[in-house]
């Protein structure tokens, strides 16, 4: 990590990051995660979250927004500087993306110390990992901007939005915590409306609340992926759920 | 002990073979009649059906893959490698109820404790229900994991169903509401290939998995309560430096609360007991096999049952005096069924065995 530091405070350039935008999230990529949220060094992420000379008893800061797919960091960046107390982690598949993302948030960080260091970024598979780092109702706020749509029938298993990741997605977040969704892909758009519509832990958050969510205007062109889709004309469209309450524990 | 109560007993043909047979045994009846079902003569699913994406259904054989009885005994259910889902009723006498048709492959199957439903984890991550008292009606989309899962479980009160996959995570999750999930038992290393509800520690989860480990979970909680590695416990026997403990078997019994444990590739048995009140697995002794063991099983008296690849002595049965396991050769069921099985041996011969009391 250290020598990294050293020798990347310049920002990236992408042309030494060059991926394949699609990465099969049901393969077994090597990558390292936590055995149990419990084991994650968080504190190699945010160094400055958790200062060695803390008062005892304190509890120790915890992630609470999650990019999945924050792809080159454009929107950890944007809540960086809008929410500069509150962690925020990108999880990213594609391994050359996710070490561009982290030479971004370096480069920031060495450019203007004190900031940025609520926002990192971490090579993990979303699909599989979620329960490995976070906790049950750790999360408020869940973002899942111009996910892959994955267009083929049979690669449909591979999307981020499912039944069996909804279940995950209700699990990681706590009651009232939001999802928010983008995408250019009209039939990806109706899947998503669709899936969270259809399951019990989520509801659309009405209209009054939705023209009233500051976070929402800026989803769209925060993202390399948006700003690309703007350029081709392509409209967003944007949903933002919240999740319900549990329900009571069922009777025998 | 009810001089009625019946005990159930059955032979199942596991993967590997052409032609899957059930034999069941029951006794103090009179009639000590075997129940013999060939699954290759259960309807298959008519040829022709498309899959979702236009391809054709692949062709299946009749091995069997999981099976299972009700608590009670009362009900049981196998599914095979045609995607076929057969249940049986046991009393007053075997016969089969239904053939339905799974859309996956299944790895594990439970029975709910109301006897109402099936639970059916199949290849592809998905938990369906199958219902029990409409016997004929379709099956539904509970859960489902991103890979593959090796095993499910329901809570004794059938409050909870508990799935374990191949990315070692064990998920717990409401059963009326199975798309909340309570916990995760988060831990193991390795795929998880077994978990078991303790029967009479109802809030206690012991798990198995590719990690070598044995571990005992409060599953509502998701809290490791003991771990305990086998190539520590039962390494000093073992023939290679670096050997496996991968368990394929688990088996319980609540007199005593003894677990028996088959690993992958050893030809023995190695029994622990579940120590209730420290919440911890005391290993106790193991058995050595003379030749491959496929499965094993306790009764609830406490007998454990063992199924071999060995002609001369396919069953055995073992009891414990005084807290030692020792051989028990003149049961009258033990000999009945290891004769059934030497007369039919050249069916049974190098195919895996399955065994469910």
């Amino acid at each position: 990590m250290a020598a990294e530091e050293e020798e990347a405070a310049a920002p990236p350039q992408k042309r030494f990051y060059r991926q394949r935008a699609h990465s099969n999230p049901l393969a077994d990529h090597t990558l390292s995660y936590p055995s149990r949220p419990q084991d994650m060094d968080w504190a190699a992420l945010f160094p400055s979250f958790f200062p060695p000379d803390a008062a005892p008893g304190t509890a120790p800061a915890r992630v609470e927004f999650v990019d999945v797919g924050c792809g080159y960091g454009g929107l950890l960046v944007a809540l960086a500087e809008r929410f500069p107390q509150t962690l925020a982690v990108g999880l990213e598949l594609r391994g050359k993306v996710a070490a561009f993302t982290r030479a971004r948030i370096r480069a920031l960080r060495a450019a203007r110390p004190g900031a940025y260091g609520n926002v990192a970024c971490v090579r993990a598979n979303a699909m599989k990992h979620l329960p490995h780092f976070f906790r049950r109702a750790q999360l408020s706020k869940l973002f899942l901007l111009f996910p892959d749509p994955h267009f083929k029938r049979t690669k449909h298993k591979w999307r981020i939005v499912s039944p069996a990741m909804l279940a995950e997605y209700g699990y990681v977040l706590r009651p009232g915590g939001l999802v928010y969704t983008v995408t250019d892909v009209p039939e990806l758009h109706q899947w998503m409306l669709r899936h969270f519509g259809e399951h019990p832990l989520f509801e659309a958050l009405p209209p009054a609340q939705l023209a009233a969510e500051p976070l929402l205007p800026l989803l769209p062109s925060v993202t390399e992926e948006g700003q690309r889709a703007r350029r081709a004309g392509r409209a967003p469209n944007s949903a933002v759920f919240r999740r319900r309450p549990d329900p009571p524990a069922a009777a025998p | 002990e009810n001089p009625t109560k019946q005990l159930l007993f059955s032979i199942v043909k596991a993967p590997g073979c052409s032609s899957a047979v059930i034999l069941g045994l029951f006794f103090p009846c009179s009639d000590e009649s075997l129940f013999v079902y060939d699954c290759s003569s259960a309807e298959k699913q008519p040829l022709g059906e498309k899959g979702q994406d236009g391809k054709g259904t692949d062709k299946g054989s009749d091995d069997i893959l999981a099976f299972a009885f009700s608590p009670s005994g009362d009900y049981f259910a196998l599914t095979d490698d045609n995607k076929r889902l057969i249940l049986f009723r046991t009393k007053p006498s075997w016969e089969c109820v239904s053939v339905r048709f799974v859309n996956r492959r299944c790895t594990s199957l439970v029975i709910t404790a109301a006897e109402d439903k099936i639970f059916v984890a199949d290849k592809s991550g998905d938990v369906y229900s199958y219902s029990i008292t409409e016997p004929q009606a379709d099956g539904k989309l509970e859960l489902g994991h991103v890979s593959l899962l090796l095993d499910v479980a329901l809570s004794a009160d059938d409050r909870y169903i508990l799935t374990a996959d191949r990315d070692e995570k064990i998920r717990v999750s409401l059963t009326k509401a199975p798309y909340s999930i309570v916990s995760y038992c988060m831990g193991h290393r390795e795929f998880v290939s077994k978990i078991l509800v303790i029967p009479n520690c109802p809030d206690l989860l012991l798990s198995a998995s590719g990690d070598s480990t044995l571990r005992l979970w409060e599953y509502k909680s998701g809290e490791e309560v003991h771990c305990c590695q086998l190539s520590t416990i039962c390494g000093p026997q073992a023939t290679k430096p670096d050997q496996k403990f991968t368990v394929s078997r688990i088996t319980y019994c609540c007199q005593g609360g003894y677990v028996a444990i088959l690993c992958d590739s050893i030809p023995t048995v190695y029994i622990f007991q579940l120590d209730a009140t420290a919440r911890q697995l005391v290993y106790k002794e193991q058995i050595s096999l003379k030749h491959k063991g496929w499965d094993i099983a306790f009764e609830e008296m406490g007998d454990l049952w063992i199924l071999q690849e060995d002609k001369e002595a396919p069953l055995l049965l073992y009891r414990a005096c005084d807290g030692q396991w020792k051989a028990v050769t003149d049961d009258k069921g033990l000999q009945k069924m290891s004769k059934y099985i030497q007369d039919n041996w050249t069916v049974f011969e190098g195919e895996k065995f399955g065994l469910k009391v």
